[in-house]
């Protein structure tokens, strides 16, 4: 259909469909949404371009920090010292921790992303676009928040795994390599993916309930990257607080990629129940309130 | 078909929409006419959704909207030309929206082509004019074909063109079968567009009723006439109780009487008439009268200016 609109708009128009009902194959469905909300977030250069940087940052940060470990090894010669540094209590676990050391970076950059995506669907009016379209609220949020999580989910495994092949050669140097069947090397890999997929609903559940890109940003950046330092801070001298700390969403995304476990932590399995506690909270609250409100 | 019963929105203590109910009936395009601020967006945002009512409800096509299983197939809208993300290309902003109900890409260029907006689509939204948003609004309301299409104001911002296309848009929509419903608050435009009229005013229905019978149910029939001697005519004419008016020595406004019946009376009584002209009230007329006491912003004469100079304070204001 080449005819321009100004000189046969009438035309052009398709026959009469009196009752639309009777089609077939059109029905919303949780995967169309899916895809619809996959479109939109790869049509924006800028949120690409983000997850593309989150991304190599992550391994980069990674092959820094193997490096850095190496470097201090071959200079000091004391294995213990690199160990220490790593918080691990061994040599030979020190470096089953380095995949996924960009994380607390991989988090500020994709909680602000999964914040951005949601508000800006307000601050644009896109909202009222999508919620016409999909008028099932929950559905609509639900779609976004899957999208959002599986591409944080690939970012986070998929830059750890990347990590892992790009460190080995460099640990190496330092007798530091481990293979990925080493014991909790790859569920390491696979729970940096997790807590950025968690935290990305986190961030999102809160950019719901904000409707508003600053104060999304400030709040979640506040909850899982400043809050732990508070805590630490006040924790200091007060039990109860230092007590209070291990259940912050930020504490329970530690210890899943903890690659040891200290005596009286909390285990991988306890620390994605604290996160994932915390996000699903989030997400029900935020799923209720839209539900309810005025767009 | 848009069914509205006892449709009502409240915020705080203020009414926007207070228990409207109509029916917006298929085949032909019902205009939503009312001052800013009468409850035209309000009341189109609860049809869809988007806003919860107070009070009472609103269907489409026999159910709520939320409720259809492929709504976009039911109702198309242009609510706000501004709910678009900027950094998208009105074609991807098109496809996504498409995606949710399985529409295939072809119906996206369809749409774009047939609201004009081919040599654009590619291009980043943001920098469209309000006009090109208006039809990127209208490309996406006609998306699933629906059956109903609600469209806001929709010739805001459009060129003459723009205007020309809405209107012959709507007139063949409607000789489809399909429900058309527009508001604006122009009522030349409706003058122009609409079939039938549904008046609002601070969130009441104020008339509801097909155009020309609005217009026809505005007062009787108002004739202009020019005689010589017009007190001759009006004494005649006082018998069958019509009113008038002497706007200057030989100029009269008669209402409540055919102008043959004038004639007839002139020519009885010797009176010499040399103008003799019935007033079309026209939807304008028709619209001011009725919404006059809805006004929700009423312009104010400012006070004149005999009387601030009359003032000791008038130096002042």
């Amino acid at each position: 259909m080449t005819t321009p609109a100004t000189t046969a708009p009438t035309s052009a128009l398709p026959a009469p469909r009196p009752h639309p009902r009777h089609e077939a194959g059109s029905d919303v469905s949780f995967g169309r949404v899916l895809k619809s909300e996959w479109i939109k977030i790869t049509s924006v250069p800028s949120t690409v371009i983000l997850i593309i940087i989150t991304t190599v940052v992550m391994i980069g940060l990674a092959a820094l920090l193997a490096w850095q470990t190496t470097l201090s090894l071959n200079l000091e010669g004391d294995p213990e010292m690199a160990a220490q540094m790593q918080g691990s209590s061994n040599a030979a676990s020190a470096g089953l921790g380095i995949p996924g050391s960009g994380l607390a970076f991989g988090q500020l950059l994709m909680a602000s992303l999964a914040v951005v995506l949601i508000a800006s669907e307000w601050g644009t009016g896109m909202i009222r676009s999508t919620l016409v379209v999909v008028p099932r609220r929950s559905l609509a949020l639900l779609a976004k928040q899957s999208v959002m999580a599986g591409i944080s989910f690939v970012v986070g495994a998929g830059s750890a795994l990347v990590a892992y092949f790009v460190v080995q050669p460099i640990l190496n140097t330092a007798d530091l390599g481990f293979a990925l069947s080493d014991d909790g090397a790859l569920l390491h890999i696979v729970n940096t993916g997790l807590v950025l997929a968690l935290v990305s609903i986190f961030a999102m559940s809160i950019g719901t309930l904000i409707r508003n890109t600053a104060g999304g940003v400030v709040t979640s950046i506040g909850v899982l990257l400043v809050l732990p330092i508070l805590f630490t801070v006040f924790g200091a001298g007060t039990e109860w607080v230092a007590d209070a700390a291990r259940f912050l969403p930020s504490s329970g995304g530690d210890q899943m990629v903890a690659t040891t476990i200290a005596e009286g932590a909390f285990t991988q399995w306890q620390g994605a129940l604290i996160l994932g506690g915390w996000s699903l909270l989030l997400l029900t609250a935020s799923l209720a309130v839209t539900r309810k409100q005025d767009v | 078909m848009i069914e509205a019963q006892a449709l009502s929105k409240r915020y705080g203590t203020k009414t926007a929409v207070d228990a409207v109910s109509f029916t917006v009936q298929p085949g032909k395009v019902t205009g939503f006419l009312g001052p800013n601020g009468a409850g035209k967006s309000t009341t189109m945002r609860m049809i869809v959704g988007l806003d919860n009512p107070s009070g009472g409800r609103a269907t489409v096509n026999g159910l709520p909207y939320p409720q259809h299983k492929a709504p976009l197939r039911e109702l198309g809208a242009l609510l706000d030309a501004k709910a678009v993300h900027p950094k998208r290309s009105a074609y991807t902003h098109l496809r996504a929206l498409a995606a949710t109900h399985a529409i295939p890409d072809s119906r996206v260029r369809e749409v774009i082509e047939l609201a004009g907006l081919g040599p654009v689509a590619k291009k980043r939204v943001g920098g469209f004019s309000l006009g090109m948003g208006q039809r990127l609004g209208i490309a996406s309301a006609l998306l699933g074909d629906p059956q109903t299409v609600i469209l806001d104001e929709p010739v805001n911002g459009l060129d003459p063109e723009g205007v020309q296309w809405v209107r012959r848009l709507a007139k063949s929509l409607a000789a489809e079968g399909r429900t058309v419903f527009l508001s604006s608050h122009l009522m030349s435009e409706m003058a122009l567009t609409a079939d039938h009229l549904i008046v609002i005013g601070r969130g009441r229905i104020i008339a509801d009723a097909p155009i020309q019978s609005i217009i026809d149910g505005q007062g009787a029939a108002r004739v202009r006439v020019r005689a010589d001697r017009p007190q001759d005519l009006l004494g005649s004419l006082a018998a069958d109780g019509v009113s008038s008016q002497i706007l200057e020595p030989e100029l009269l406004e008669i209402t409540g009487v055919e102008p043959r019946h004038i004639a007839e009376i002139a020519v009885r009584n010797g009176v010499l008439i040399y103008e003799l002209t019935p007033i079309q009230v026209s939807l304008e007329d028709a619209y001011m009268q009725l919404t006059s006491q809805e006004v929700e912003y009423q312009s104010r004469s400012l006070p004149s200016t005999g009387l601030l100079a009359a003032s000791s304070e008038g130096h002042r204001a």
